[in-house]
């Protein structure tokens, strides 16, 4: 065998007195998926950094083709042939995509613009990722997630990229844009590329990857090849131990009706009824689009409902605004937690206090506040040195629980989680999950909106499932199966 | 809190601390520059002179940390100062016409926070709009002319002393920065204007009602410019129609020089004073220095460039 | 606590008074005002703006008679607003000129700063515009009056006394708008055939001038001269002729500035009134010379004007 296309030997990267990566080891060869895992927080996203040039290594080596290099600007990365799919896609929405594959090296005649000739080299490039029937005219903000990622792979071939990273490549897709995403990897798999897949979903990387490296707190643990790795052995690694359950059980009945909805609808969701008991996880299932989160805005006052209504303990309430839905006892944990659910530049404090300050005559009680601060971050095990640092600060996974905790201080009735484990890591989802059963023992009725069928089906009494705005099944959990789910989410009778 | 200082919170304090340290370092300079500079006199003086521009960039600074802004405060400062000054010359009692005046501003105020809660109209937009509507207004009521007043007692709110020594303006800037210090940090209020400004959309879900927030926010903003405005009446011995012409502005600067983001939700009102201090202090010195106005704004405008380029995340 | 406020307040407001530090009558005859002990002393000139050429030429003057006299000059620039005005005014105090000398941006507002160099002991000079409710030492102006009746002499003769005249009007509430106004419209009342069809303030200002004059020109097509009361109105009126192709309208200004008399040799302009303000500035520093030697000065000094026409520059 060759040389790999990528060797990192101890790479160390310190900020300030902070060490994040300690004597890290990385090897790609041409042809392989190779999963990169770890916590929040172990330093996975820094070490790539490096590999595609925005930041510099305190010490280590890094070999392309054998020969040693310094990657020290993303150009430098570019030149040999390293990309990156961002988590956050790098596109700009307004132009089509033909602009958005050449920005930055714009084909020209004379100094014009050579439109034609982008437009044709873009249909070429997007041909050979299977993308044929994309016109390259179409404006980014038309197409769906799954789209977009595929645009910018197809940006990564046409730069002739021979390494690509993926940073949970999976996190906005649909099943069957996942499936379409799966089969692109393995072709290019089969081209000679090499692909670096960062994710926290085990059953994608032991269904695509060839091997795993794992790293833990910025040290290396080890790679291993898949065939013959169980998950345990992953988990254990990651995490240093073995968890005694990925979820845990819950013990608790659900009790009386609390929240009956009954027809309700707008443009996005089609007359949907269901109840919900005290104690009870509901959970519900449906592919991206197939109107979830917009019944959850619907319950919560932050749109208006068309049609329908909801009834709390048998009165009516159909909240008209997120304050009035509060104020009626709903916590709606929403699935962007930076965009919707938390103030990145307030402590943690602060946005545990947002949904209701302790206060007397409207001046701000700090030290019930800060008393109700402390109880929340031990009950939830939030993992930080001081409530008055910047929630920005946090991991994704100490970000959720702040979420959550926010919703907790409130003692709601009734819950809603839109994902409440996207993005955190497998020990950081166990803590969750244990909150959640926890909430459920103490009879507050849970809607738990949720992409995994795992999660799903482990944690629900029973399973709403939804398709194109219609909820197309209600299953009982014990008995269902991820079939069952997707035979209804798929729009099957 | 831990006693552990880490590099994040070490620049966090240098960028917060940054206008301070300005301050500090333009005081030790213009006390070597010019012999003038340092006496109890002059930085009274200067106190006096900042209180106008200092009283409107506190306002100012709830509506840029709720993430808005307020281009309409010098015109608000101007028609309050007008309305007061004419109940005055109409033979109407000192306290019923600052009253007026101040109650003027804040509904003035209102309506702004009326246009960008309600009207989804961007705060520069509607500012900028209610600005040009209130100036022309303080015209017409004035007829373009001044209004003299000739009340003594309400002369000492801009001419007098407290025990011969601190100017009343003084005072009462340092007055209306302790309660607006207090209304930021102390109260359910000041905590949902710095949320709504570092995330409007997660404030709502968390059940802050933005609408009358906004009301408010920009009320207090329009508040504290008619109380600039009762001031500078006072101080002027008459209101002008064209008072407060470009005021907006070193409102502005002073709220971005004190370290308040010009986004949102981040910044501190003590900032704010700070700010205006160092414009106060620049004019100044460099008025004490003998230095050409024409180079004074390029010192200023290079000052703000500065502030603004440190705050850069 | 609240009791205990209330005594604070009370004996707060009983300490109020309108006397600043250093200000007590004993205090102050021995420390302010005068020359410094050594060097040369040092005149403060604190003028309204710096947009306009004739306050450059005044300036000018004033600096060259400074360095021909030995004296120092400190220039402070109001850019036109009265509070800002009145804040270096303040700065000059601090600094202890010999003398101000004060071109004020209004009338009314700048008295309250007169008093306070009064009380600190150092007299004020006004240029160009005086100051009303205050003791100043003398008053350096150009004789507006005489200079408006110039102007509607020249157009009678001009006109062979039959026209339709449009006046563009200085800022309102000014000494040198009434004056100028006054002196013109007096004399061309006495000449029965001419008429004054319309007249509107433009504010001194050229961009207004030319707004307005267009304005003017459309409500009355049947116009045969336009009298400004200052040249940059003047050179407004003359962009509004041109582009309503009226040439034959006969333009007057005022002042005499630079770009005035360059319109007046190129014939755009029939005439202007010409002010001598290098010489307001070179008489203001001389007088103030006076006050330092302890010489006795004139309460008022009219400096002449001029009428500038292509035939006799």
């Amino acid at each position: 065998m060759n040389a790999p296309l990528i060797r990192m030997e101890g790479i160390h990267k310190a900020f300030g007195p902070v060490s994040v990566l300690e004597g890290v080891d990385f090897e790609l060869v041409a042809g392989e998926v190779h999963a990169l895992m770890g916590e929040n927080g172990a330093g996975k996203s820094t070490l790539m950094k490096i590999l595609t040039g925005i930041y510099a290594p305190d010490a280590g080596r890094i070999e392309v083709d054998g020969q040693p290099v310094s990657i020290s600007t993303p150009a430098d990365a570019e030149r040999y042939g390293i990309a990156i799919i961002h988590q956050e896609l790098n596109l700009i929405p307004s132009l089509n995509i033909a602009d958005n594959l050449f920005l930055g090296r714009e084909m020209h005649r004379f100094g014009l613009l050579d439109r034609k000739a982008m437009r044709e080299r873009a249909k070429e490039w997007l041909a050979r990722i299977g993308l044929d029937a994309l016109d390259p005219s179409t404006p980014i903000e038309k197409l769906s997630v799954g789209q977009q990622q595929m645009v910018e792979i197809a940006r990564a071939i046409g730069q002739n990229a021979r390494v690509i990273i993926m940073d949970e490549p999976t996190a906005a897709l649909t099943e069957r844009e996942t499936a379409t995403l799966f089969a692109l990897i393995r072709e290019l798999r089969t081209q000679g590329r090499g692909i670096v897949y960062v994710s926290h979903r085990m059953e994608e990387i032991f269904a695509l990857c060839d091997r795993i490296s794992v790293l833990r707190d910025g040290k290396f643990v080890g790679t291993r090849p898949v065939p013959g790795l169980d998950l345990d052995e992953v988990v254990r690694m990651m995490v240093g131990r073995t968890l005694e359950a990925r979820f845990p059980k819950r013990t608790s009945v659900p009790g009386e009706v609390r929240l009956q909805v009954e027809n309700i609808g707008d443009a996005a969701v089609h007359g949907v009824s269901f109840d919900l008991r005290a104690g009870e996880v509901l959970g519900v299932a449906g592919l991206m689009g197939a109107g979830r989160t917009e019944l959850a805005r619907l319950l919560f006052g932050i749109d208006k409902p068309s049609q329908g209504r909801v009834l709390l303990d048998g009165k009516t309430i159909t909240p008209r605004s997120p304050s009035e839905a509060i104020h009626a006892g709903f916590g709606f944990v929403t699935e962007d937690r930076k965009a919707l659910g938390l103030v990145l530049d307030m402590s943690l404090r602060e946005n545990v206090s947002l949904p209701k300050v302790p206060a007397h005559a409207g001046l701000v009680d700090r030290s019930g506040e800060k008393k109700q601060t402390h109880g929340l971050i031990d009950r939830l095990k939030i993992r930080t040195r001081d409530m008055e640092l910047d929630v920005r600060a946090l991991s994704g996974g100490n970000q959720q629980k702040v979420v959550l905790a926010k919703w907790l201080a409130l003692k709601p009735r009734v819950l809603i989680l839109d994902e409440p484990t996207r993005g955190v890591d497998v020990g950081g989802k166990a803590e969750i999950y244990h909150i959640i059963n926890q909430l459920a023992e103490q009879g507050v009725a849970i809607l738990m909106i949720s992409s995994e069928l795992p999660e799903v089906l482990a944690m629900s009494d029973r399973i709403l499932v939804m398709h194109e705005g219609h909820a197309t099944a209600l299953l009982n959990a014990a008995t269902a199966t991820q079939e069952t789910i997707m035979h209804a989410a798929t729009g099957g009778k | 809190m831990t006693a552990r200082l880490t590099w994040s919170d070490a620049a966090t304090l240098i960028q917060r601390l940054g206008s301070v340290i300005g301050l500090a370092l333009l005081f030790i300079a213009l006390s070597i520059m010019s012999p003038d500079f340092l006496s109890a006199g002059n930085l009274l003086t200067v106190l006096r002179q900042v209180s106008i521009n200092a009283l409107i960039a506190f306002g100012m600074t709830f509506v840029i940390l709720a993430g808005g802004i307020d281009l309409s405060v010098g015109a608000i400062l101007a028609l309050s100062g007008a309305i007061g000054a004419g109940l005055m010359a109409a033979g109407y009692s000192m306290w019923l016409a600052v009253a007026a005046a101040l109650g003027l501003g804040a509904l003035l105020g209102v309506v702004n926070g009326v246009l960008v809660s309600w009207g989804r109209v961007a705060p520069f937009i509607a500012t900028l709009g209610t600005m040009t509507l209130i100036r022309g207004l303080t015209l017409v009521y004035t007829d373009g002319r001044p209004i003299s007043v000739t009340n003594n007692a309400f002369a000492l709110l801009g001419d007098g002393y407290v025990a011969h020594l601190i100017p009343i303006p003084v005072v009462l800037m340092f007055v209306v920065f302790a309660v607006f210090a207090f209304l930021l940090r102390g109260t359910v209020f000041g905590r949902h204007v710095i949320a709504i400004g570092g995330n409007e959309e997660a404030s709502r879900l968390s059940g802050v009602r933005i609408a009358p927030m906004k009301l408010a926010i920009y009320g207090v903003s329009g508040l504290a410019s008619a109380f600039a405005g009762i001031v500078l009446t006072s101080r002027l011995h008459s209101a002008q129609a064209t008072a407060g012409a470009g005021y907006e502005l070193d409102a502005i600067a002073a709220v971005v020089l004190g370290g308040t983001s010009l986004s949102g939700g981040r910044g501190w009102l003590f900032g704010t004073l700070i700010g205006a201090l160092l414009i106060g202090f620049l004019n100044n010195g460099l008025n004490l220095l003998g230095v050409s106005s024409f180079y004074q704004l390029v010192v200023k405008g290079i000052v703000i460039l500065i502030a603004v380029l440190l705050d850069r995340r | 606590m609240r009791k205990l406020a209330l005594i604070v307040a009370a004996s707060l407001l009983a300490a109020c008074s309108q006397q600043g530090p250093g200000e007590s009558s004993t205090a102050s005859s021995s420390t302010a005002g005068g020359a410094p002990a050594s060097g040369t002393p040092t005149i403060g000139l604190a003028l309204s703006t710096q947009d306009n050429p004739f306050f450059v030429e005044l300036k000018d003057g004033a600096q060259k008679a400074a360095k021909d006299a030995n004296v120092s000059l400190v220039v402070v620039d109001a850019q036109n607003d009265p509070a800002r005005q009145i804040s270096s005014v303040e700065d000059l105090i601090q600094k202890r000129v010999s003398v101000i000398l004060l071109n004020p941006t209004d009338s009314s507002a700048l008295a309250g700063a007169v008093q306070s160099a009064n009380r600190a002991n150092i007299p004020v000079i006004t240029l160009d515009r005086a100051v009303d409710g205050a003791d100043v030492a003398s008053h350096i102006a150009s004789d507006n009056i005489a200079g408006g009746k110039m102007a509607a002499d020249f157009l009678a003769s001009k006109l062979n006394g039959k026209g339709n005249i449009i006046e563009l009007q200085g800022v309102a509430g000014t000494s040198a708008a009434r004056d100028r106004g006054k002196g013109f419209d007096d004399q061309i009342a006495k000449t029965p055939g001419l008429k004054i069809v319309a007249q509107q303030p433009a504010n001194f200002d050229r961009a207004q001038g030319m707004s307005v004059s267009e304005n003017l020109l459309q409500a009355n097509s049947n116009v045969q001269a336009v009298f400004a009361q200052n040249d940059e109105m003047a050179l407004g009126a003359v962009r509004a002729l041109d582009g309503a192709k009226r040439g034959n309208v006969l333009i007057v200004g005022f002042d005499g500035t630079p770009a005035g008399k360059d319109a007046v040799q190129s014939g755009s302009m029939a005439a202007t009134v010409a002010q001598q303000p290098g010489d307001i500035g070179r008489l203001g520093v001389e007088t103030a010379k006076k006050l330092i030697d302890k010489q006795p000065v004139e309460k008022t000094i009219a400096v002449p004007l001029k009428l500038l026409t292509k035939d006799a520059p």
